[in-house]
């Protein structure tokens, strides 16, 4: 990145007494990016979102947004605007004066306000419910409303707090790919908080996977789920088996690591950081597990037991026990109807390419 | 039993209010007489033919002399005045006690609810001794050397307004902090977050949205300060007109019954009318 970072987090901290919400938090964040921090419920995202918009003061660090230094800025006088996971609609106001409310306290006269929110309501497809209040609309509704009225200022910045949190499955499919595109279309920096892992690799450019209020990772969704940097990341992003071994041998095209859980050296086709016989952690996400015939001719291969198949629709997960008594998990896409698959105690081949194993230090 | 429990209230209502209304209503419209009771019966029985008579003079009389109707001004003033010192003084109390930490808001809710421990009649009493020429007020400012001489406050307005905000302080209180209480702390960081100083916040979010506590609040204060009698009589003066007095004169002076009635059902209609505005306004909001 040759021009400054839009946004720069330095060093922030938020602690309340003893207890360390967030803790020496490094971030930049591109114009235009729409960024993700995910983690778990307590691990400090959402407080790092409230420093952002002033609502959280820093116990240390500082926050610079487009060149200017956040510091002592309180949250009216931000080039921010936040999208509450409550929506926190004003309840006494209609649709239309609440997507108006930021713009009149900007300065904008009447006219031009009523213009802007007629802009904004098309853009979330609200312009027909104009002069309903908030408790005459449903959650999808309610959700654009606070949308158009948090992008209504054109802010450099939107901070959205759990934006989908509150809709049904269904719905919220459908509004990912469309927040997406108003945020493309509008070219706003976006950060967005989600717990939801599957949801921030559909709408982040890049992730923030946040834990006890520390960043662990930082990259693209393919970044992170398919080069996961620590044990916590690789088995919070997707499905992941997670076996402990020891490095067996590091050669300059391939890496053996021995390990006694799954009953070989596994095979691993680059190399790897490491002294030999360090611990070290491999992940095997189990999409990349061939089973049965397709097994056949990869170079990392054990016998197992099937325990149980998970028929989730598109894909079965077959949980396979090993002689050691280990538990691999191996998916199967099922692309052919009415093929054979093993099934609740058949004995199974499982194998995997060389390219399948990330190698992290235990 | 549901029924058992929606029909408690209408019972009472019936029981409390809306008999003695009906016996005041019909006192109201029969003539005053030197007898026990000291009015004459509405009907009567005479060779087996039942007549009634409906007296309204005691209504035309209220209209004709223009005390009663400067009364009801003086109280509705004085009432409307002392409601509105009250909510200024009780709407900064409900908030803080609203924003306080879970923990401390009910010992501050206790604390409004103290006097209640009190007599009334006490902490009226009490108001005297603080009050009069050489009451504690004067001494304390006399020592002080604020003033020269001792302020006449006993027996004035102020002193009346004073007790009236004094007494129905709590019950401006807690209907605005159970509607304060209730308001969501995410729309004020909304409005702060789309732009809104401290005070634009206040006025734009807050206050519309405390306004069923405001409306509640008022009224609890203004209809019993209408109507008030303690109060005026032990701190009011000569020239403090309260209807709350004139009642009472007519009733245990002059013992004239009806015109007696006559000025409590006045009172109630002309009550009911602005409670009903108010509530009107206030159905709209909801």
């Amino acid at each position: 990145m040759s021009e400054a970072p839009f946004v720069r987090i330095e060093g922030l901290t938020r602690r309340y007494g003893a207890v360390r919400a967030v803790e020496d938090v490094s971030l930049d964040i591109a114009r235009g990016e729409l960024f993700c921090l995910l983690g778990g419920s307590g691990c400090g995202k959402s407080t790092l979102l409230r420093m952002l918009a002033g609502f959280e003061t820093p116990t240390a660090g500082r926050v610079v947004i487009d060149g200017r230094d956040m510091a002592g800025v309180a949250p009216h006088a931000r080039d921010t605007n936040m999208m509450f996971q409550s929506y926190a609609l004003f309840p006494h106001m209609s649709v239309a004066r609440n997507v108006g409310y930021g713009l009149r306290r900007a300065g904008l006269s009447r006219h031009d306000t009523a213009a802007r929110v007629d802009e904004m309501l098309d853009l979330v497809q609200m312009a027909p419910l104009a002069r309903r209040k908030p408790d005459q609309l449903s959650g999808g509704q309610r959700q654009r409303v606070a949308l158009a009225r948090a992008l209504a200022r054109r802010p450099k910045l939107l901070l959205l707090d759990e934006p989908l949190g509150a809709l049904d499955r269904k719905l919220r499919e459908e509004t990912q790919l469309e927040l997406k595109k108003i945020q493309s279309s509008t070219g706003v920096t976006f950060v967005v908080v989600t717990h939801d892992q599957e949801e921030a690799m559909i709408l982040g450019d890049r992730l923030g996977v946040m834990r006890d209020g520390r960043i662990e990772q930082v990259g693209t969704p393919v970044e992170v789920y398919e080069h996961p940097r620590s044990r916590f990341v690789a088995g919070f992003i997707g499905t992941a088996n997670l076996l402990d071994g020891t490095i067996a041998e590091d050669a300059r095209d391939h890496a053996r690591i021995a390990c006694p859980e799954a009953g070989l050296d596994i095979h691993v086709g680059h190399t790897v950081a490491g002294a030999k016989g360090e611990a070290v952690c491999v992940v095997l996400r189990p999409e990349k597990i061939a089973l049965g015939a397709q097994a056949e001719g990869l170079p990392n291969r054990v016998e197992g037991r099937v325990e149980q198949v998970v028929y989730n629709g598109n894909l079965s997960m077959f949980h396979v026990s090993l002689p050691s008594g280990t538990r691999l998990r191996a998916a199967r896409a099922n692309t052919v109807r009415g093929v054979d698959a093993p099934g609740p105690g058949e004995a199974v081949t499982l194998g995997w390419p060389g390219s399948a194993a990330v190698v992290l230090p235990a | 039993m549901r029924r058992l429990v929606a029909l408690a209230p209408l019972l009472w209502l019936g029981l409390f209010f809306l008999a003695p209304f009906a016996v005041l209503l019909k006192i109201s419209l029969s003539e005053p007489a030197i007898a026990q009771p000291p009015y004459l019966p509405l009907a009567e029985w005479a060779d087996g033919i039942a007549t009634v008579t409906l007296n309204l003079g005691n209504y035309i009389f209220l209209g004709e002399d223009p005390l009663y109707l400067l009364s009801y001004l003086s109280s509705a003033r004085i009432a409307a005045v002392s409601t509105l010192i009250t909510l200024l003084i009780g709407y900064p109390m409900a908030y803080v006690i609203a924003r306080a930490r879970p923990g401390r808001q009910g010992v501050l809710l206790m604390l409004v609810i103290l006097p209640f421990w009190t007599s009334f009649l006490l902490r009226v009493y009490a108001w005297i001794g603080i009050l009069k020429g050489n009451g504690i007020l004067n001494n304390l400012l006399l020592w002080l050397g604020l003033i020269d001489a001792p302020l006449v406050l006993i027996q004035t307005e102020l002193a009346v307004h004073l007790g009236i905000v004094y007494t129905y302080l709590p019950f401006m209180i807690l209907p605005l902090y159970a509607s304060l209480s209730r308001l969501d702390g995410a729309l004020l960081e909304a409005a702060a977050d789309l732009g809104a100083r401290p005070l634009t916040t206040f006025a734009t979010v807050t206050l519309p949205l405390s306004r069923p506590g405001i409306v509640a609040g008022s009224m609890l204060v203004f209809i019993p300060a209408v109507g008030e009698y303690v109060i005026p009589a032990l701190l009011g003066g000569p020239d403090t007109l309260m209807i709350g007095s004139v009642l009472w004169n007519e009733f245990f002076l002059n013992r004239d019954w009806p015109v007696a009635s006559a000025v409590a059902i006045v009172m109630v209609v002309v009550l009911a009318l602005p409670i009903a505005v108010l509530r009107r306004a206030q159905g709209g909001d909801a």
